[in-house]
Protein backbone atom coordinates (compact mmCIF):
# COMPACT_ATOMS: atom_id res chain seq x y z
CA UNK A 1 0.00 0.00 0.00
CA UNK A 2 2.75 2.35 0.96
CA UNK A 3 4.53 1.54 -2.24
CA UNK A 4 1.46 2.34 -4.31
CA UNK A 5 1.00 5.65 -2.57
CA UNK A 6 4.59 6.47 -3.26
CA UNK A 7 4.07 5.53 -6.88
CA UNK A 8 1.10 7.82 -7.12
CA UNK A 9 2.97 10.63 -5.40
CA UNK A 10 5.80 10.35 -7.88
CA UNK A 11 3.37 10.28 -10.76
CA UNK A 12 1.61 13.41 -9.52
CA UNK A 13 4.90 15.19 -9.03
CA UNK A 14 6.78 14.21 -12.15
CA UNK A 15 3.92 14.07 -14.63
CA UNK A 16 0.96 15.79 -13.01
CA UNK A 17 2.57 19.11 -12.19
CA UNK A 18 4.68 19.79 -15.29
CA UNK A 19 1.96 18.56 -17.62
CA UNK A 20 -0.42 21.34 -16.50
CA UNK A 21 1.13 24.15 -18.62
CA UNK A 22 1.44 21.71 -21.49
CA UNK A 23 -2.28 21.01 -21.31
CA UNK A 24 -3.28 24.62 -20.73
CA UNK A 25 -1.17 26.20 -23.46
CA UNK A 26 -0.89 23.38 -26.01
CA UNK A 27 -3.48 20.62 -25.83
CA UNK A 28 -6.53 22.67 -24.88
CA UNK A 29 -5.81 25.53 -27.33
CA UNK A 30 -5.43 23.03 -30.11
CA UNK A 31 -8.87 21.56 -29.59
CA UNK A 32 -10.40 24.98 -28.95
CA UNK A 33 -8.90 26.19 -32.25
CA UNK A 34 -10.48 23.28 -34.04
CA UNK A 35 -13.83 24.10 -32.44
CA UNK A 36 -13.55 27.84 -33.13
CA UNK A 37 -12.97 27.14 -36.79
CA UNK A 38 -16.61 25.98 -36.97
CA UNK A 39 -17.95 29.17 -35.37
CA UNK A 40 -18.38 32.84 -36.25
CA UNK A 41 -16.72 34.24 -33.14
CA UNK A 42 -15.40 37.81 -33.46
CA UNK A 43 -13.62 37.99 -30.07
CA UNK A 44 -15.94 40.71 -28.74
CA UNK A 45 -19.50 39.43 -28.88
CA UNK A 46 -20.51 36.95 -26.18
CA UNK A 47 -22.60 34.94 -28.62
CA UNK A 48 -20.95 32.23 -30.62
CA UNK A 49 -22.81 30.64 -33.49
CA UNK A 50 -22.01 27.31 -34.96
CA UNK A 51 -21.58 27.77 -38.70
CA UNK A 52 -20.52 24.26 -39.72
CA UNK A 53 -18.05 24.34 -42.61
CA UNK A 54 -18.82 27.90 -43.72
CA UNK A 55 -15.45 29.28 -42.63
CA UNK A 56 -13.59 26.61 -44.55
CA UNK A 57 -15.71 27.15 -47.67
CA UNK A 58 -15.27 30.93 -47.53
CA UNK A 59 -11.55 30.66 -46.89
CA UNK A 60 -10.87 28.05 -49.54
CA UNK A 61 -12.71 30.11 -52.14
CA UNK A 62 -11.06 33.43 -51.32
CA UNK A 63 -8.28 34.61 -53.64
CA UNK A 64 -6.36 35.93 -50.62
CA UNK A 65 -6.13 32.43 -49.21
CA UNK A 66 -5.11 30.87 -52.52
CA UNK A 67 -2.47 33.53 -52.99
CA UNK A 68 -1.16 32.93 -49.47
CA UNK A 69 -1.18 29.18 -50.03
CA UNK A 70 0.95 29.55 -53.14
CA UNK A 71 3.28 31.98 -51.34
CA UNK A 72 3.66 29.54 -48.46
CA UNK A 73 4.72 26.70 -50.74
CA UNK A 74 6.99 28.96 -52.74
CA UNK A 75 8.61 30.32 -49.60
CA UNK A 76 8.97 26.89 -47.97
CA UNK A 77 10.53 25.36 -51.07
CA UNK A 78 12.93 28.18 -51.85
CA UNK A 79 14.13 28.50 -48.27
CA UNK A 80 14.48 24.79 -47.52
CA UNK A 81 16.29 23.63 -50.66
CA UNK A 82 18.95 26.37 -50.84
CA UNK A 83 19.52 26.18 -47.09
CA UNK A 84 20.16 22.44 -47.33
CA UNK A 85 22.44 22.72 -50.36
CA UNK A 86 24.46 25.68 -49.10
CA UNK A 87 24.68 24.19 -45.59
CA UNK A 88 25.98 20.93 -47.03
CA UNK A 89 28.52 22.62 -49.30
CA UNK A 90 29.81 24.75 -46.43
CA UNK A 91 30.21 21.62 -44.31
CA UNK A 92 32.11 19.94 -47.18
CA UNK A 93 34.47 22.90 -47.43
CA UNK A 94 35.01 22.80 -43.68
CA UNK A 95 35.90 19.11 -43.82
CA UNK A 96 39.40 19.90 -44.92
CA UNK A 97 41.81 20.14 -42.00
CA UNK A 98 42.85 23.76 -41.86
CA UNK A 99 43.68 26.21 -39.15
CA UNK A 100 40.91 28.45 -37.89
CA UNK A 101 38.14 26.00 -38.70
CA UNK A 102 36.22 26.69 -35.45
CA UNK A 103 36.37 30.42 -36.17
CA UNK A 104 34.93 29.96 -39.66
CA UNK A 105 32.19 27.78 -38.23
CA UNK A 106 31.37 30.33 -35.54
CA UNK A 107 31.26 33.22 -38.01
CA UNK A 108 29.01 31.37 -40.44
CA UNK A 109 26.78 30.23 -37.61
CA UNK A 110 26.54 33.62 -35.91
CA UNK A 111 23.51 34.97 -37.85
CA UNK A 112 21.43 32.18 -36.30
CA UNK A 113 21.98 33.65 -32.84
CA UNK A 114 20.68 37.11 -33.72
CA UNK A 115 17.04 38.21 -33.40
CA UNK A 116 15.19 37.98 -36.70
CA UNK A 117 13.50 41.30 -35.97
CA UNK A 118 16.81 43.15 -35.67
CA UNK A 119 18.27 41.45 -38.72
CA UNK A 120 15.18 42.17 -40.79
CA UNK A 121 15.62 45.85 -39.99
CA UNK A 122 19.27 45.71 -41.03
CA UNK A 123 18.35 43.91 -44.23
CA UNK A 124 15.55 46.33 -45.08
CA UNK A 125 18.19 48.97 -45.12
CA UNK A 126 20.56 46.83 -47.21
CA UNK A 127 17.66 46.37 -49.64
CA UNK A 128 16.97 50.12 -49.85
CA UNK A 129 16.63 50.75 -53.62
CA UNK A 130 18.91 53.78 -54.03
CA UNK A 131 21.48 53.83 -51.27
CA UNK A 132 21.18 50.27 -49.96
CA UNK A 133 24.36 48.25 -49.89
CA UNK A 134 23.01 45.53 -52.16
CA UNK A 135 21.93 47.80 -55.00
CA UNK A 136 25.08 49.89 -54.79
CA UNK A 137 27.00 46.65 -55.18
CA UNK A 138 24.79 45.46 -58.06
CA UNK A 139 25.19 48.85 -59.73
CA UNK A 140 28.95 48.56 -59.40
CA UNK A 141 28.72 45.22 -61.21
CA UNK A 142 26.51 46.83 -63.87
CA UNK A 143 23.62 44.55 -62.92
CA UNK A 144 19.95 45.54 -62.73
CA UNK A 145 18.95 47.07 -59.37
CA UNK A 146 15.44 45.95 -58.43
CA UNK A 147 13.39 47.82 -55.83
CA UNK A 148 13.57 44.79 -53.58
CA UNK A 149 10.92 45.30 -50.93
CA UNK A 150 8.73 47.61 -52.98
CA UNK A 151 8.38 45.24 -55.92
CA UNK A 152 5.86 42.44 -55.87
CA UNK A 153 8.18 40.19 -57.89
CA UNK A 154 11.29 40.71 -55.76
CA UNK A 155 9.90 41.16 -52.25
CA UNK A 156 9.44 37.42 -51.74
CA UNK A 157 13.01 36.76 -52.88
CA UNK A 158 14.24 39.42 -50.49
CA UNK A 159 12.47 37.68 -47.60
CA UNK A 160 13.80 34.31 -48.75
CA UNK A 161 17.39 35.56 -48.91
CA UNK A 162 17.24 36.78 -45.30
CA UNK A 163 15.71 33.52 -44.12
CA UNK A 164 18.31 31.40 -45.87
CA UNK A 165 21.13 33.63 -44.65
CA UNK A 166 19.98 33.18 -41.09
CA UNK A 167 19.59 29.39 -41.15
CA UNK A 168 22.43 28.01 -43.30
CA UNK A 169 24.76 28.08 -40.30
CA UNK A 170 22.39 25.85 -38.34
CA UNK A 171 22.28 23.40 -41.23
CA UNK A 172 26.03 23.47 -41.66
CA UNK A 173 26.62 22.49 -38.03
CA UNK A 174 24.57 19.32 -38.43
CA UNK A 175 26.24 18.41 -41.70
CA UNK A 176 29.68 19.07 -40.21
CA UNK A 177 28.86 16.66 -37.42
CA UNK A 178 27.52 14.03 -39.81
CA UNK A 179 30.46 14.34 -42.20
CA UNK A 180 32.87 14.19 -39.28
CA UNK A 181 31.58 10.72 -38.49
CA UNK A 182 32.47 9.37 -41.93
CA UNK A 183 35.75 7.55 -41.59
CA UNK A 184 38.69 8.65 -43.70
CA UNK A 185 39.13 5.09 -44.99
CA UNK A 186 35.94 5.40 -47.01
CA UNK A 187 37.20 8.54 -48.63
CA UNK A 188 40.61 7.04 -49.40
CA UNK A 189 38.93 4.07 -51.06
CA UNK A 190 36.75 6.40 -53.05
CA UNK A 191 39.75 8.35 -54.26
CA UNK A 192 41.78 5.21 -54.98
CA UNK A 193 39.08 3.90 -57.26
CA UNK A 194 39.68 6.93 -59.40
CA UNK A 195 36.33 8.53 -58.79
CA UNK A 196 35.99 12.26 -59.27
CA UNK A 197 35.12 14.51 -56.33
CA UNK A 198 31.59 14.85 -57.64
CA UNK A 199 31.19 11.05 -57.78
CA UNK A 200 32.52 10.69 -54.25
CA UNK A 201 30.04 13.26 -53.01
CA UNK A 202 27.11 11.64 -54.76
CA UNK A 203 27.90 8.02 -54.02
CA UNK A 204 29.46 8.40 -50.61
CA UNK A 205 28.65 11.60 -48.75
CA UNK A 206 25.06 12.16 -49.81
CA UNK A 207 23.78 8.69 -48.84
CA UNK A 208 25.70 8.77 -45.56
CA UNK A 209 24.25 12.10 -44.48
CA UNK A 210 20.74 11.32 -45.73
CA UNK A 211 19.22 10.83 -42.24
CA UNK A 212 20.37 14.35 -41.30
CA UNK A 213 19.01 15.69 -44.57
CA UNK A 214 15.62 14.21 -43.72
CA UNK A 215 15.69 15.66 -40.22
CA UNK A 216 16.75 19.09 -41.48
CA UNK A 217 14.25 19.09 -44.34
CA UNK A 218 11.36 18.33 -41.98
CA UNK A 219 12.37 20.94 -39.40
CA UNK A 220 13.19 23.60 -42.01
CA UNK A 221 9.81 23.19 -43.68
CA UNK A 222 7.99 23.33 -40.35
CA UNK A 223 9.80 26.53 -39.45
CA UNK A 224 9.22 27.98 -42.94
CA UNK A 225 5.51 27.41 -42.40
CA UNK A 226 5.79 29.54 -39.27
CA UNK A 227 7.90 32.38 -40.65
CA UNK A 228 6.52 35.65 -39.42
CA UNK A 229 9.08 38.12 -38.02
CA UNK A 230 10.89 38.85 -41.27
CA UNK A 231 7.61 39.33 -43.14
CA UNK A 232 6.16 41.59 -40.46
CA UNK A 233 9.24 43.82 -40.34
CA UNK A 234 10.17 43.98 -44.01
CA UNK A 235 6.94 43.82 -46.01
CA UNK A 236 3.83 43.30 -43.81
CA UNK A 237 2.72 40.78 -46.39
CA UNK A 238 2.94 43.24 -49.25
CA UNK A 239 3.37 44.63 -51.78
CA UNK A 240 -0.05 43.54 -53.04
CA UNK A 241 -0.03 40.43 -50.88
CA UNK A 242 3.06 39.05 -52.63
CA UNK A 243 4.72 38.02 -49.36
CA UNK A 244 1.61 37.07 -47.42
CA UNK A 245 1.96 33.49 -46.27
CA UNK A 246 -0.74 31.43 -44.59
CA UNK A 247 0.63 32.23 -41.16
CA UNK A 248 0.65 35.93 -41.93
CA UNK A 249 -2.88 35.73 -43.27
CA UNK A 250 -3.86 33.97 -40.05
CA UNK A 251 -2.26 36.75 -38.01
CA UNK A 252 -4.07 39.45 -39.99
CA UNK A 253 -7.43 37.71 -39.75
CA UNK A 254 -7.14 36.90 -36.05
CA UNK A 255 -5.39 39.90 -34.56
CA UNK A 256 -6.20 42.71 -36.96
CA UNK A 257 -9.69 41.84 -38.18
CA UNK A 258 -10.72 39.68 -35.19
CA UNK A 259 -12.32 37.22 -37.54
CA UNK A 260 -11.51 34.32 -35.24
CA UNK A 261 -13.59 31.71 -37.05
CA UNK A 262 -11.94 32.12 -40.42
CA UNK A 263 -8.54 32.71 -38.84
CA UNK A 264 -8.63 29.43 -36.94
CA UNK A 265 -9.87 27.71 -40.09
CA UNK A 266 -6.71 28.95 -41.82
CA UNK A 267 -4.66 27.70 -38.86
CA UNK A 268 -6.23 24.26 -39.03
CA UNK A 269 -5.55 24.09 -42.78
CA UNK A 270 -1.95 25.07 -42.04
CA UNK A 271 -1.72 22.25 -39.52
CA UNK A 272 -3.09 19.76 -42.02
CA UNK A 273 -0.66 20.91 -44.70
CA UNK A 274 2.28 20.70 -42.29
CA UNK A 275 1.25 17.23 -41.17
CA UNK A 276 0.78 16.00 -44.74
CA UNK A 277 4.15 17.36 -45.87
CA UNK A 278 5.93 15.77 -42.90
CA UNK A 279 4.18 12.48 -43.57
CA UNK A 280 5.09 12.54 -47.26
CA UNK A 281 8.69 13.26 -46.36
CA UNK A 282 8.84 10.31 -43.99
CA UNK A 283 7.20 8.04 -46.55
CA UNK A 284 9.50 9.11 -49.35
CA UNK A 285 12.48 8.82 -47.06
CA UNK A 286 12.32 5.04 -47.42
CA UNK A 287 13.64 5.45 -50.94
CA UNK A 288 16.49 7.82 -50.34
CA UNK A 289 17.46 7.71 -46.69
CA UNK A 290 20.11 5.12 -45.77
CA UNK A 291 20.58 4.39 -42.13
CA UNK B 1 52.79 17.92 -55.57
CA UNK B 2 53.45 19.88 -52.40
CA UNK B 3 53.06 23.05 -54.40
CA UNK B 4 49.70 22.00 -55.72
CA UNK B 5 48.45 21.22 -52.24
CA UNK B 6 49.60 24.58 -51.06
CA UNK B 7 47.67 26.28 -53.84
CA UNK B 8 44.53 24.24 -53.12
CA UNK B 9 44.79 25.21 -49.50
CA UNK B 10 45.24 28.87 -50.34
CA UNK B 11 42.21 28.80 -52.64
CA UNK B 12 40.18 27.08 -49.95
CA UNK B 13 41.18 29.71 -47.42
CA UNK B 14 40.22 32.44 -49.83
CA UNK B 15 36.80 30.92 -50.46
CA UNK B 16 36.17 30.41 -46.76
CA UNK B 17 37.25 33.92 -45.85
CA UNK B 18 35.01 35.31 -48.58
CA UNK B 19 32.03 33.21 -47.46
CA UNK B 20 32.49 33.97 -43.77
CA UNK B 21 32.84 37.64 -44.63
CA UNK B 22 29.61 37.57 -46.63
CA UNK B 23 27.79 35.92 -43.74
CA UNK B 24 28.85 38.50 -41.18
CA UNK B 25 28.73 41.44 -43.56
CA UNK B 26 25.21 42.53 -42.49
CA UNK B 27 26.40 42.47 -38.86
CA UNK B 28 29.53 44.49 -39.65
CA UNK B 29 27.52 46.91 -41.76
CA UNK B 30 25.05 47.35 -38.92
CA UNK B 31 27.82 47.97 -36.42
CA UNK B 32 29.73 50.48 -38.55
CA UNK B 33 26.58 52.30 -39.62
CA UNK B 34 25.49 52.82 -36.05
CA UNK B 35 28.37 55.29 -35.65
CA UNK B 36 27.78 57.25 -38.84
CA UNK B 37 26.45 60.73 -39.44
CA UNK B 38 23.36 61.30 -41.60
CA UNK B 39 25.41 62.23 -44.64
CA UNK B 40 27.70 59.25 -44.27
CA UNK B 41 24.66 57.00 -44.16
CA UNK B 42 23.44 58.36 -47.47
CA UNK B 43 26.83 58.55 -49.13
CA UNK B 44 27.23 57.15 -52.61
CA UNK B 45 29.49 55.18 -52.97
CA UNK B 46 29.06 53.86 -49.42
CA UNK B 47 31.33 55.03 -46.64
CA UNK B 48 32.62 52.08 -44.63
CA UNK B 49 34.43 53.54 -41.66
CA UNK B 50 32.84 56.66 -40.19
CA UNK B 51 35.19 59.62 -39.93
CA UNK B 52 34.41 60.18 -36.27
CA UNK B 53 32.44 57.62 -34.30
CA UNK B 54 29.09 59.16 -33.43
CA UNK B 55 28.48 57.77 -29.96
CA UNK B 56 25.59 60.18 -29.60
CA UNK B 57 23.50 57.95 -31.90
CA UNK B 58 23.32 55.55 -28.97
CA UNK B 59 22.49 58.29 -26.48
CA UNK B 60 19.76 59.67 -28.73
CA UNK B 61 18.20 56.25 -29.13
CA UNK B 62 18.17 55.69 -25.37
CA UNK B 63 16.57 59.10 -24.91
CA UNK B 64 13.77 58.31 -27.34
CA UNK B 65 12.77 54.93 -25.93
CA UNK B 66 13.58 52.98 -22.75
CA UNK B 67 15.76 50.33 -24.37
CA UNK B 68 17.35 49.53 -21.03
CA UNK B 69 13.97 48.36 -19.77
CA UNK B 70 13.26 46.39 -22.95
CA UNK B 71 16.60 44.68 -22.67
CA UNK B 72 16.07 43.86 -19.01
CA UNK B 73 12.57 42.49 -19.76
CA UNK B 74 13.97 40.23 -22.46
CA UNK B 75 16.86 38.98 -20.38
CA UNK B 76 14.64 38.32 -17.36
CA UNK B 77 11.88 36.50 -19.23
CA UNK B 78 14.30 34.48 -21.35
CA UNK B 79 16.22 33.40 -18.24
CA UNK B 80 13.08 32.54 -16.29
CA UNK B 81 11.63 30.56 -19.19
CA UNK B 82 14.87 28.68 -19.75
CA UNK B 83 15.26 27.68 -16.11
CA UNK B 84 11.62 26.71 -15.48
CA UNK B 85 11.22 25.00 -18.83
CA UNK B 86 14.26 22.80 -18.29
CA UNK B 87 13.17 21.90 -14.77
CA UNK B 88 9.64 20.96 -15.81
CA UNK B 89 10.85 19.13 -18.89
CA UNK B 90 13.36 17.11 -16.87
CA UNK B 91 10.57 16.09 -14.53
CA UNK B 92 8.36 14.84 -17.36
CA UNK B 93 11.34 13.23 -19.07
CA UNK B 94 12.09 11.43 -15.81
CA UNK B 95 8.48 10.28 -15.55
CA UNK B 96 8.54 9.04 -19.12
CA UNK B 97 11.77 7.11 -18.73
CA UNK B 98 11.71 5.87 -15.12
CA UNK B 99 8.11 5.61 -13.97
CA UNK B 100 5.44 3.17 -14.99
CA UNK B 101 1.92 4.54 -15.27
CA UNK B 102 -1.24 4.11 -17.25
CA UNK B 103 -1.51 6.22 -20.38
CA UNK B 104 2.23 6.71 -20.73
CA UNK B 105 2.20 5.75 -24.40
CA UNK B 106 -0.82 7.96 -24.98
CA UNK B 107 0.86 10.94 -23.33
CA UNK B 108 4.00 10.42 -25.36
CA UNK B 109 2.08 10.15 -28.61
CA UNK B 110 0.04 13.28 -27.94
CA UNK B 111 3.27 15.13 -27.35
CA UNK B 112 4.73 13.74 -30.55
CA UNK B 113 1.71 15.12 -32.38
CA UNK B 114 2.07 18.63 -30.95
CA UNK B 115 5.73 18.66 -31.86
CA UNK B 116 4.86 18.64 -35.55
CA UNK B 117 2.29 21.41 -35.32
CA UNK B 118 2.82 25.10 -35.91
CA UNK B 119 2.66 26.85 -32.54
CA UNK B 120 0.62 29.64 -34.08
CA UNK B 121 -2.46 27.40 -34.07
CA UNK B 122 -2.63 27.79 -30.33
CA UNK B 123 -2.40 31.59 -30.31
CA UNK B 124 -6.07 32.55 -30.37
CA UNK B 125 -7.17 30.24 -27.53
CA UNK B 126 -3.96 30.84 -25.57
CA UNK B 127 -4.63 34.56 -25.81
CA UNK B 128 -8.10 34.04 -24.35
CA UNK B 129 -6.75 31.77 -21.62
CA UNK B 130 -4.13 34.34 -20.64
CA UNK B 131 -6.85 37.00 -20.58
CA UNK B 132 -8.98 34.83 -18.29
CA UNK B 133 -6.01 34.32 -15.98
CA UNK B 134 -5.47 38.08 -15.93
CA UNK B 135 -1.98 37.64 -17.32
CA UNK B 136 -2.26 39.66 -20.51
CA UNK B 137 0.20 42.51 -20.75
CA UNK B 138 2.50 41.07 -18.10
CA UNK B 139 5.92 39.50 -18.09
CA UNK B 140 4.49 36.64 -16.04
CA UNK B 141 2.12 35.96 -18.93
CA UNK B 142 5.02 35.67 -21.34
CA UNK B 143 6.87 33.31 -19.02
CA UNK B 144 3.89 31.13 -18.10
CA UNK B 145 2.77 30.62 -21.68
CA UNK B 146 6.24 29.56 -22.78
CA UNK B 147 7.39 27.22 -20.05
CA UNK B 148 6.27 24.01 -21.64
CA UNK B 149 8.13 22.75 -24.66
CA UNK B 150 7.70 19.36 -26.23
CA UNK B 151 11.05 19.81 -27.91
CA UNK B 152 12.84 20.10 -24.55
CA UNK B 153 11.00 17.08 -23.22
CA UNK B 154 12.05 14.94 -26.18
CA UNK B 155 15.64 16.03 -26.00
CA UNK B 156 15.90 15.35 -22.27
CA UNK B 157 14.05 12.06 -22.56
CA UNK B 158 16.57 10.91 -25.13
CA UNK B 159 19.43 11.91 -22.92
CA UNK B 160 17.90 10.23 -19.84
CA UNK B 161 17.43 7.01 -21.80
CA UNK B 162 21.20 6.85 -22.24
CA UNK B 163 21.86 6.86 -18.48
CA UNK B 164 22.83 3.28 -17.57
CA UNK B 165 20.18 1.39 -15.59
CA UNK B 166 22.78 0.09 -13.14
CA UNK B 167 23.57 3.60 -11.96
CA UNK B 168 19.92 4.38 -11.31
CA UNK B 169 19.44 1.10 -9.48
CA UNK B 170 22.55 1.61 -7.41
CA UNK B 171 21.25 5.01 -6.32
CA UNK B 172 17.86 3.53 -5.53
CA UNK B 173 19.34 0.75 -3.42
CA UNK B 174 21.21 3.36 -1.45
CA UNK B 175 17.86 4.81 -0.49
CA UNK B 176 17.58 7.66 -2.94
CA UNK B 177 14.04 8.57 -3.95
CA UNK B 178 12.87 9.65 -7.41
CA UNK B 179 13.37 13.32 -6.67
CA UNK B 180 16.99 12.79 -5.61
CA UNK B 181 17.71 10.46 -8.52
CA UNK B 182 16.47 13.06 -10.98
CA UNK B 183 18.55 15.96 -9.71
CA UNK B 184 21.60 14.06 -8.45
CA UNK B 185 21.94 11.32 -11.06
CA UNK B 186 20.02 11.99 -14.26
CA UNK B 187 20.67 15.70 -14.61
CA UNK B 188 24.38 15.68 -13.84
CA UNK B 189 24.80 12.83 -16.34
CA UNK B 190 22.96 14.83 -19.04
CA UNK B 191 24.81 18.05 -18.48
CA UNK B 192 25.87 18.61 -22.07
CA UNK B 193 22.32 18.16 -23.34
CA UNK B 194 20.99 20.50 -20.68
CA UNK B 195 23.59 23.08 -21.57
CA UNK B 196 22.79 22.94 -25.28
CA UNK B 197 19.09 23.02 -24.60
CA UNK B 198 19.49 26.00 -22.29
CA UNK B 199 21.42 27.92 -24.94
CA UNK B 200 18.89 27.16 -27.68
CA UNK B 201 15.92 28.01 -25.46
CA UNK B 202 17.50 31.22 -24.27
CA UNK B 203 18.33 32.36 -27.80
CA UNK B 204 14.87 31.49 -29.06
CA UNK B 205 13.08 33.19 -26.20
CA UNK B 206 15.23 36.31 -26.40
CA UNK B 207 14.51 36.48 -30.13
CA UNK B 208 10.83 35.61 -29.78
CA UNK B 209 8.60 38.23 -31.34
CA UNK B 210 5.14 37.29 -32.60
CA UNK B 211 3.60 35.89 -29.42
CA UNK B 212 5.03 38.51 -27.02
CA UNK B 213 3.97 41.29 -29.41
CA UNK B 214 0.40 40.01 -29.18
CA UNK B 215 0.11 39.79 -25.42
CA UNK B 216 2.13 42.81 -24.33
CA UNK B 217 0.60 46.25 -24.79
CA UNK B 218 2.23 48.72 -22.40
CA UNK B 219 5.67 50.06 -23.17
CA UNK B 220 7.14 49.16 -19.80
CA UNK B 221 6.53 45.45 -20.59
CA UNK B 222 7.99 45.43 -24.10
CA UNK B 223 10.59 42.84 -24.92
CA UNK B 224 13.55 44.09 -26.90
CA UNK B 225 12.21 42.61 -30.15
CA UNK B 226 8.84 44.28 -29.68
CA UNK B 227 10.37 47.61 -28.70
CA UNK B 228 12.78 47.40 -31.62
CA UNK B 229 10.11 46.94 -34.25
CA UNK B 230 7.94 49.58 -32.59
CA UNK B 231 10.85 52.00 -32.74
CA UNK B 232 11.54 51.08 -36.36
CA UNK B 233 7.94 51.69 -37.44
CA UNK B 234 7.47 54.92 -35.51
CA UNK B 235 10.82 56.52 -36.31
CA UNK B 236 10.40 55.91 -40.00
CA UNK B 237 13.30 55.65 -42.32
CA UNK B 238 14.19 59.25 -43.04
CA UNK B 239 17.47 61.05 -42.84
CA UNK B 240 19.86 60.21 -40.08
CA UNK B 241 17.33 58.00 -38.27
CA UNK B 242 18.96 54.98 -39.87
CA UNK B 243 22.13 55.44 -37.86
CA UNK B 244 20.12 55.56 -34.65
CA UNK B 245 18.07 52.53 -35.66
CA UNK B 246 21.29 50.63 -36.34
CA UNK B 247 22.55 51.67 -32.90
CA UNK B 248 19.44 50.16 -31.35
CA UNK B 249 19.94 47.01 -33.40
CA UNK B 250 23.49 46.70 -32.11
CA UNK B 251 22.21 46.98 -28.54
CA UNK B 252 19.67 44.22 -29.11
CA UNK B 253 22.09 41.87 -30.83
CA UNK B 254 25.08 42.45 -28.56
CA UNK B 255 24.08 40.31 -25.53
CA UNK B 256 23.46 37.20 -27.62
CA UNK B 257 26.50 37.59 -29.83
CA UNK B 258 28.63 38.10 -26.74
CA UNK B 259 27.15 35.02 -25.11
CA UNK B 260 27.63 33.04 -28.29
CA UNK B 261 31.25 33.95 -28.82
CA UNK B 262 32.08 33.11 -25.21
CA UNK B 263 30.41 29.70 -25.41
CA UNK B 264 30.76 29.04 -29.14
CA UNK B 265 33.00 26.01 -28.76
CA UNK B 266 30.55 24.13 -26.53
CA UNK B 267 27.56 25.53 -28.29
CA UNK B 268 28.50 24.36 -31.77
CA UNK B 269 29.68 21.01 -30.52
CA UNK B 270 26.57 20.63 -28.39
CA UNK B 271 24.15 21.39 -31.20
CA UNK B 272 26.02 18.97 -33.44
CA UNK B 273 25.96 15.95 -31.16
CA UNK B 274 23.09 16.66 -28.79
CA UNK B 275 20.94 14.05 -30.47
CA UNK B 276 18.74 16.87 -31.74
CA UNK B 277 18.12 14.92 -34.89
CA UNK B 278 16.21 12.29 -32.97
Amino acid sequence: MRHRMQGFGSFALFIGVPVIPLIVFWFIPMFVSLWLSFTDWDYISPEIHYVQLDNYVTVLKSPDFLGALWNTFFFAFWTTVPTLIIGFLLALLLRVQIKGRPLFKALIFSPWVTPMVAMSIVWSWIYEPKIGLLNQFLGWLQLPQPEWLQSSTFAMWAVIIVTVWKSVGWCMIFYCDALGKISDEFIDVCKLEGATIWQCIRKLYLPLVSPITLFLAVTLIISAMQAYDQIQVMTQGGPAGSTRTLLYLYYQMAFQQFNMGQATAVAIILVIITAVISLIQFRLSKYWVHY
Amino acid sequence: MANRRLITKAVLYLILILLAFMMVLPLIWMFLSSFKTGSEIFAQPPVWIPETFQWKNYLNAFNLAPFGIYLANSLITATAITVIQIMLSSMIAYGLTQLEFKGKAFLFQSMLLTYMLPAAVTYVPSYVILAKLGLLDSLTGIVVSNISSVFSIFLLRQSFLKVPKEIVEAARSEGANDWQILWKVMCPMSLSTIFTLAMITFVEMYNNYLWPSLIVKSQSKYLITVGLNQFFTTQGTFQNQWAMIMAVNVISVAPLLLLFFIFQKWFIKGVGDSGLKG
